[in-house]
């Protein structure tokens, strides 16, 4: 009874972790976006952590530059599991503008599993909380995997 | 055999009530509703859709569900039971309320000071669990917290000898079933005008126990990561968060104790009790939620400041009045 609950919660509370890698702060300013009263995602039960140990979703934007790699990856062991790695913009996946820079690592697949991927150079809103929905849905299968 | 057949039903009787009616179910289930309703509320005051109601409930669940990591530089014990402390203090409070002809499941003659050394038990074990999970931030929102804690007791104390006084008279009475069967005999206390100082101070009183913004300076995610509850991850999480919530419940609870006993229903004390009981929980509650959206976080040391003159000075108002027995 409690495990079907559990499964069922995940999807509906997911906390969100947002780690910036050197990002031009386009895509931060649209995930805050979805955060306003004009889009709300609270009303999925999405939320803001304040520490990578709340978080259910990791949110990284950016083309993880040097100086941030060695941080991103420490930042992603502390999420304890099941949990998500979303990548917003075209940076995490791809260097976008970016690539063949001597201080840029994307893509991000190089250093953990990413689940979904919102590709965009800034996504819209509206994309990102696709995103981050299907991601919800991903945390219910690896919750119920984990048993 | 009969002697040990009713001890063994008494036994069962007290764990009923500690487990279930007034105590942990009832609080965790109050208590969780009312942390949805001033989401909610809170939401549709931003203009916002804003989550379910049941939101909480969702919360709960889902951190029961994740894993439970304790960082190598925690004490594990300590760690994991300071959560349980809190929440065994907070459902014990619940036995000692008469809330609208419910007589209260304990009473004794002292009940307001063993509710105040209840009340700062869940604050205390937010410290000492803080404190053994070995983190800076963790150490910054623990000092922050005993400043809150600090700030809040002395108007507290003084809102209850108020009410103490103007029950007991000259011999000052401390149980609450005394002030339930006074305010029935004299009206709800909110109502004499010596007292709604003390009222208002109480009601200022409930946002920094609970720590909802202005007053939320210990757990202030954006500056200092969510302060004591840095680290923790998982169920023991889950418990802090389930906590914050029957802390929400059992204030409200407490306000109408001390300050709404005065309403005789006669013989619908059942029905009548039990939705006078949910009217003023939710409008306690709102008055939180209110401050809440109007405001933003203060300062340790404005905080600080703001109890111990303006809160103070009302409870200290209310209790020069009733000593003169206005």
């Amino acid at each position: 009874m409690f495990k079907k609950l559990i499964a069922e919660s995940m999807t509906k509370s997911p906390w969100i972790y947002h780690v910036n890698t050197g990002s031009c702060n386009g895509c931060d300013i649209e995930l805050v976006a979805c955060l306003t009263p004009r889009y709300d995602v609270e009303r999925y039960g999405f939320k803001l952590a304040g520490t990578p140990r709340h978080a259910d979703i990791v949110v990284v934007s950016g083309p993880i530059t040097s100086q941030s790699k060695d941080r991103l990856i420490r930042t992603l062991e502390q999420v304890p599991n099941p949990h998500c790695v979303v990548t917003i913009g075209s940076c995490p996946q791809s260097g976008n503008v970016f690539k063949g820079s001597y201080s840029v690592e994307a893509p991000l697949e190089k250093f953990c599993e990413v689940d979904v991927a919102i590709a965009g150079c800034t996504p819209k809103p509206e994309a990102i909380i696709e995103g981050l929905y299907k991601a919800a849905q991903i945390l219910k299968k690896k919750r119920e995997a984990m048993q | 055999m009969p002697e040990f057949v009713s001890n063994l039903l008494n036994i069962l009787l007290v764990a009923l009530h500690v487990l279930v009616f007034p105590g942990l179910l009832f609080a965790a289930v109050g208590g969780l509703l009312l942390a949805g309703i001033d989401r909610k509320v809170l939401a549709r005051m931003q203009r916002r859709v804003g989550p379910p109601i049941v939101q909480p409930f969702y919360d709960f669940f889902k951190l029961m569900g994740k894993e439970t990591i304790i960082p190598a530089a925690a004490r594990p014990g300590i760690y994991q039971a300071a959560p349980i402390i809190g929440m065994v203090s907070l459902s014990l409070m619940m036995l000692f309320f008469p809330i609208f002809g419910h007589s209260a499941a304990f009473a004794t003659k002292a009940d307001l000071i063993v509710i105040l050394y209840l009340l700062t038990i869940p604050a205390v074990a937010l410290i000492i669990g803080g404190s053994a999970s070995g983190s800076p931030f963790a150490g910054v929102g623990i000092s922050r917290e005993m400043v809150v804690m600090l700030g809040y007791e002395l108007p507290l104390v003084m809102v209850l000898l108020t009410v103490a006084k103007k029950v007991g008279g000259d011999t000052m009475t401390f149980a609450l079933e005394d002030i339930a069967v006074w305010q029935l005999a004299n009206g709800s206390l909110l109502f004499h005008w010596s007292m709604i100082p003390a009222a208002i101070a109480f009601l200022l009183i409930i946002p920094a126990e609970v720590g909802t913004q202005p007053f939320d300076v210990a757990e202030a995610e954006t500056e200092i990561c969510e302060g004591p509850l840095i680290e923790y991850s998982g169920a023991p999480l889950a418990i802090f968060k389930l906590n914050t919530a029957m802390k929400m419940f059992v204030m409200t609870a407490l306000f109408q104790v001390l300050f709404l006993g005065g309403i005789d229903l006669g013989k619908y004390w059942l029905l009548g009790g039990a939705v006078l009981f949910v009217i003023s929980a939710v409008l306690t509650v709102l008055c939180m939620t209110f401050i809440h959206a109007i405001t933003a976080r203060l300062k340790v040391e404005h905080l600080f400041k703001f109890y111990w003159t303006v809160v103070a000075g009302l409870a200290l108002v209310s209790l020069v009045l009733v000593w003169f027995g206005l």
